[in-house]
């Protein structure tokens, strides 16, 4: 039997020794990542079943909980590490041949810790360890951003930072005030005890809890930073930060509503910012000319309609926003991963000098816009059957707000297929007619890349065929969600 | 005064922090920002102190016989002070370093003239 803490331990402690083994081989530091996660992968594909019957609890130092920092590694936990270490992997994979530049063991080292930062979040049941992992990442992705030390790498870093520092600060004091409230840190713990208190008591720190982790969810009005980071960072970072850290950050603001505040009243107010954020990063996406800020925004949004689906807070809505959540993982880090080596060939981030990207390199293209299909919801994608339960069960609420946000949601998938399409065609048929040169040289992408792209591009069609692969795990992880006393009881005995 | 005596340090935490938050929000130059994150982060700390703490409280370790635990402080608050500080270190030397790679690019570390980067 594998332990959950492994799914911790073993990618932090080879993090840290990336630099003890570049000393004697450079060329080790691009390999270590690939097996610390490759074992993630394991681990968590092992714990995956057994966590479906009951979820396992991992004390450490003996003491029993609500005393000890524990791990919660339920469906949800070990689901979203289970995708952390496949996107973590496929990434690295890619990273293999297109990093090149720069200090490329530190590029490793950090790429490790972002996503162990990422696991602990997930599986931690602990909220001032919840913390910890979170500035893990959040460090982690602040020197990662300015990795290329280029003008616009730094500046985002340094916004990045100013912003991502504000939020964890409003977070641990919002962590402060709940500890001084129930005089324990224990998730399940606070949780149980959470109806003893006043509600208006609870609201200040709810407040600032969400808050400080909608900056790095980048919900509405907290997202200012994201469109330059993500734009701006290496393409493999990007897809990191896109498909991983937002989804990471909207779980911990998801876990900590339902789970430890049980607050279906604030629900609402959720849903009604998700919608905001959607049409904000849809509206905004439409109106760029550079590629990677249009992905950056289209993250925005889809984001936006995650947060929109987890709020709707019945058990369609619920398993409808974690299927979005895996779909726009797949999809999106699919897209900065064939954006960056488009980029890379033609020299630049407009969309306009793609013209002709099709016919120099068929492949990449072709898996560029298999991602764009599947985000903007076509049938045979991921994209389709995720969108469509989102639908589904925003309408099943009956209620006549709902059925309005989805409306809007709806139109703003039409915004979003209008921006993808013009990126489809742009690559494919402009700039082929004035074009004298009938056979242009192909250049396609090397196949460290193409590798990862293509099982990309066979999850996203595989799953989109046949949902029912992952229905399950992602019904009994909304079950997680939904059911905090079955939570609170199988942390606390 | 006895208002004063029981909430002085929660007054000073809170005010240590807006102190922080109205220097990031209001002043132009990158290193007054990071010293702002600097004074946000001590208030912070101060404040998780404060949540802990008991009046002429000690330590909580049976060094001396004759302590009950009314008499000690919370130590789990200490713990949780150590780890920020540590983060906040972190996170102050790296925006110093972005700040350094920053002034070698614009020449400048005024935030309003550095803007590359818009909607």
């Amino acid at each position: 039997m594998v332990s959950p803490v492994l799914l911790i331990a073993v990618p932090l402690g080879l993090a840290f020794a990336i630099p003890l083994f570049a000393l004697f081989w450079k060329g080790a530091a691009k390999y270590i990542p690939l097996a610390a996660l490759a074992f993630n992968l394991v681990v968590s594909v092992l714990l995956l079943p057994k966590v479906l019957e009951n979820p396992v609890i991992v004390f450490i130092g003996g003491w029993q909980p609500p005393f000890c920092i524990n791990l919660v590694a339920g469906p949800v936990g070990v689901l979203f590490s289970a995708i952390i270490a496949l996107v973590g992997l496929l990434v690295s994979v890619y990273a293999l041949d297109y990093i090149k530049e720069g200090p490329t063991e530190k590029y490793h080292m950090l790429y490790l810790l972002l996503l162990t930062g990422a696991t602990g979040v997930v599986l931690t049941g602990d909220i001032f360890n919840l913390f910890v992992f979170f500035e893990i990442l959040c460090i982690s992705s602040y020197a990662l951003v300015a990795y290329l030390r280029d003008k616009a790498g730094i500046e985002s870093a340094v916004k990045y930072l100013i912003q991502g520092a504000v939020g964890s600060s409003l977070l641990l004091i919002g962590i402060g005030l709940l500890y001084g409230l129930f005089g324990t840190l224990n998730m399940a713990d606070i949780a149980q005890n959470i109806k003893s208190v006043s509600p208006i008591s609870i609201f200040v720190p709810m407040v600032l809890i969400v808050t400080g982790l909608g900056v790095e969810a980048a919900i509405f009005p907290l997202n200012a930073w994201l469109p330059d980071a993500h734009s701006s960072a290496p393409s493999s970072i990007s897809a990191i930060l896109s498909g991983i850290a937002i989804e990471v950050g909207l779980y911990a603001v998801v876990r900590v509503v339902f789970t430890i505040f049980g607050a279906q009243s604030f629900l609402l107010f959720l849903a009604l910012l998700g919608i905001l954020t959607l049409l904000v990063g849809e509206m905004c996406a439409f109106s760029q000319n550079n590629i990677k800020r249009m992905l950056a925004y289209s993250s925005i949004g889809q984001i936006g309609l995650i947060l929109f689906a987890l709020a709707i807070g019945t058990s369609y809505g619920v398993t409808g926003g974690l299927f979005q959540m895996v779909s726009h993982t797949l999809g999106k880090a699919l897209l900065f991963l064939a954006a960056g080596y488009m980029i890379y060939q033609a020299g630049s981030m407009e969309i306009s000098a793609l013209e002709g990207m099709g016919r120099k390199m068929p492949l990449t293209c072709l898996a560029f816009t298999i991602g764009a299909f599947s985000l903007v919801g076509l049938p045979p994608f991921i994209g389709f059957p995720s969108k469509f339960l989102i639908v589904r069960a925003a309408l099943a609420t009956k209620e006549i707000y709902f059925c309005v946000l989805i409306g809007l949601a709806l139109l703003a998938t039409v915004i979003e297929g209008a921006y993808f399409f013009r990126v489809v065609q742009v690559i494919y048929f402009k700039g082929v007619k004035g074009n004298p040169e009938v056979n242009p040289e192909r250049r396609e992408a090397p196949a460290a890349a193409l590798i990862p792209m293509f099982i990309f591009v066979v999850l996203i069609v595989v799953v989109g065929i046949y949902p029912k692969l992952v229905t399950d795990v992602l019904n009994s992880a909304a079950t997680e969600f939904l059911n905090r006393l079955d939570y609170i009881r199988s942390v606390l005995g | 005064m006895s208002f004063l005596n029981n909430y002085i340090y929660y007054i000073g935490a809170f005010g240590l922090i807006l102190i922080g938050l109205y220097i990031i929000l209001v002043k132009h130059n990158l290193i007054k920002v990071i010293i702002g994150l600097g004074i946000l982060d001590t208030g912070v700390n101060l404040f998780l102190i404060s949540v802990g703490y008991i009046t002429k409280g000690t330590a909580p370790i049976f060094s001396k016989p004759g302590i009950d635990s009314e008499h000690m402080v919370d130590p789990v608050p200490q713990a949780l002070v150590l780890t920020a500080i540590v983060i906040g270190v972190a996170v102050l030397a790296l925006a110093l370093s972005l700040a350094i790679r920053l002034y070698q690019h614009y020449g400048t570390l005024n935030l309003r003239k550095i803007r590359e980067q818009r909607w």
